[in-house]
């Protein structure tokens, strides 16, 4: 079944204008100040400039438009591109990863969709192995049908989305939590200037005597308050992101794959395949550990290297940290979200504070020199370096069960990452010679995810566990046991 | 723990402190260079008497210290489910990598290895890449061939 070579619908060509007026649009300016700045008539020379530069773009756009070609031939799918360096790719339908299907505003006027094709293989460059910017729903469905009939399952239909087995939905009143908490840390400081900005107006800057400390107190709060409304606005446009992003979240499996739909004025679909799964990873920011949520990735076998969008899935952008084994139990049933993680030993957290302390103390003692009475303050800054430490000691922690690894670790975002051990690509156990001293180590396992690698990593766990967890993951334990003799 | 079998060809540590002599000659012509110019625009003695002693104390480390070190770290053995490393003096490291996992093999060989009749290896897995540095040629090309042999017969337990 040869086909032949197709375009992309025209309007792909407004895209390709808007990529390249975006990078042009900087030295262009440039340019034109650089003109106009030494001759009589500034005005005349700056529109002749920007007739040419947009003669340009319009041409070499639709030449990149001309020059984009796609054909799907019975075992691959072959794109060709390019205007000075022709480039020609071929995707064998068998090697695709994941199809991730999306509408923006441009696509849903002309009823399009924008494709995107991850392979294992991951080009390095910034997007996805193959990206058919605007095609119809129809050609669509038909790569998909492709891509599903390769993948060994004989599943010849096209996946509908309203049937299949609803896993996930995301409801108005989580939608909103999410969107709440998504600031983080930045909601925090945000919410700590607001109170001193209150503080600030407590504070008896009118008791100062002179008219010029009262100017200067006045704008010191000016501009106190312009920077809170500038984080509160900006905040406030992250939440609408936020929200428009995640309305309609949906997961649903069809068959061995899950399907996540997603958005609301720009909508898209992201198919992967159960078996790519490489790890799963649960998320919660410091607003969020606090109010008991979590959000759950899946790292991918699809993705290239700084397209982390195709190797890092959301699976699920906010639940109660007590549901997610309920969720995931009925599709991903090998995977145990633990009830209970096994601390580090105490005497690392002298470790974990001495880190901080490398970059601290030396500020500290700097400060103190140079500054003087006013060095003292540095010493906040030892605090909260301190405080800092030991909340990454608490945070980290471990668990084993019969097949998998789960570790746990970070700070202000804590991470747990579910591994099963036939999808741990390496394990590496690490001791410098201050842990030999207080008989720590460091484990750190990978998987894979996109082209690289991800997995997790924790530090000065107590040495027999990191043992137990090394005996855990050898094949061939006996021999190596053995060979002791 | 037990330690892994075998070690790395003694001739190893020839071609360490070779390419670590190189690197010193670089470091030295770096160093000479701020000394002159130190010298010719009268700048602190000290400055350049610190960078010379520093510059001794590297060498020596770089081309007869670390070498012997890492050489007598340094470990491997492949088994037939698995493969496992151990290197490093200062942080001592082992890692694991089953068979299974590997996806493919290269064996290097740069000048001065070439020369010395030794080659490096490097087993691939889907997300990381480990070195086993400094082998014999021949010993090299067998183990490749092995582990390609044995990460082919490994069953994926998927």
């Amino acid at each position: 079944m040869m086909s032949k070579p197709k375009r992309l619908h025209p309007i792909a060509m407004l895209g390709y204008m808007g990529k390249r007026i975006k990078s042009f649009i900087l030295p262009i300016i440039a340019f034109t100040f650089s003109v106009t700045r030494d001759s009589g008539r500034p005005l005349v020379y700056a529109l002749i400039v920007s007739f040419v530069a947009a003669i340009f773009i319009f041409i070499t756009s639709f030449v990149s438009w001309l020059r984009y070609t796609y054909k799907l031939e019975h075992d691959e799918l072959r794109i060709e591109e390019g205007i000075f360096v022709r480039k020609k790719r071929y995707i064998p339908y068998e090697r695709i990863q994941s199809i991730d299907f999306s509408e923006g505003m441009l696509q849903r006027l002309f009823g399009l969709v924008k494709v995107q094709i991850e392979t294992a293989g991951g080009s390095g460059a910034d997007e996805a192995e193959a990206v058919l910017s605007a095609i119809s729903k129809e050609e669509a469905q038909l790569i998909q049908e492709y891509a599903a009939t390769a993948e060994g399952n004989g599943t010849m239909e096209v996946k509908d989305v309203t049937e299949g087995r609803p896993i996930y939905k995301i409801s108005t009143r989580q939608l909103l939590i999410l969107s709440v908490t998504s600031g983080g840390v930045g909601v925090v400081i945000s919410a700590v200037l607001a109170l001193l900005s209150q503080v600030d107006d407590l504070i008896p800057f009118k008791k100062l005597t002179s008219g010029f400390e009262k100017w200067i107190a006045s704008g010191l709060l000016f501009i106190a308050i312009l920077v809170f409304f500038g984080l509160f606005l900006a905040w406030v446009i992250a939440l609408i992101g936020t929200m428009l992003k995640y309305a309609n979240f949906k997961v649903i499996k069809i068959n061995s794959d899950l399907v996540i739909t997603q958005g609301l004025i720009e909508k898209r679909q992201i198919t992967i395949p159960l078996k790519r799964i490489q790890a799963i990873r649960i998320s919660e920011n410091m607003v969020r550990q606090f109010l008991g949520y979590a959000t759950v990735y899946v790292e991918s076998a699809g993705g290239s290297s700084t397209n982390q969008e195709g190797s890092k899935v959301t699976l699920i952008p906010i639940v109660k940290l007590n549901q997610i084994q309920s969720i995931i139990e009925p599709e991903l049933d090998e995977y145990l979200v633990p009830d209970s993680f096994t601390p580090l030993p105490k005497r690392a957290i002298w470790r974990y504070i001495f880190r901080k302390w490398y970059i601290a103390v030396p500020i500290v003692i700097v400060s103190l020199i140079f500054l003087k009475t006013w060095g003292l303050l540095s010493i906040i800054l030892l605090g909260a370096m301190t405080l800092w430490a030991v909340l990454i000691y608490k945070s980290a922690g471990w668990m084993l069960t019969e097949q998998q690894l789960a570790l746990r670790y970070g700070a202000f975002i804590r991470n747990t990452v579910l591994m099963k051990k036939n999808k741990i690509q390496s394990l590496e156990i690490r001791e410098s010679y201050f842990q030999q001293q207080r008989e720590l180590g460091t484990i750190e396992a990978f998987v894979k995810s996109g082209a690289g690698g991800a997995g997790g990593k924790v530090i000065d766990m107590e040495k027999g566990d990191i043992e137990k967890i090394y005996d855990w993951y050898s094949r061939d334990k006996e021999k190596r046991d053995s060979s002791e003799k | 723990m037990v330690e892994p079998q075998n070690r790395l060809s003694i001739k190893a540590l020839k071609v360490w402190r070779i390419s670590a002599v190189i690197k010193v000659v670089i470091e030295w012509s770096i160093t000479s260079v701020v000394v002159l110019l130190l010298n010719i625009f009268n700048g602190p003695d000290w400055i350049s008497i610190t960078l010379i002693i520093l510059g001794v104390i590297f060498t020596f480390l770089h081309i007869f210290l670390f070498p012997t070190l890492r050489w007598k770290r340094w470990r491997y053995e492949v088994r037939a489910e698995e493969i496992e490393l151990q290197e490093g003096f200062f942080i001592r490291s082992r890692t694991l990598i089953p068979m299974v996992r590997v996806q493919h093999v290269d064996t290097v060989q740069g000048p001065i290895l070439r020369k010395y009749k030794l080659a490096s290896i490097i087993v691939h897995t889907a997300a990381t890449a480990h070195e086993i540095p400094a082998l014999e040629e021949t010993e090299a090309e067998e183990l490749r061939f092995s582990i390609s042999k044995l990460a082919r017969v490994a069953e994926d337990d998927v």
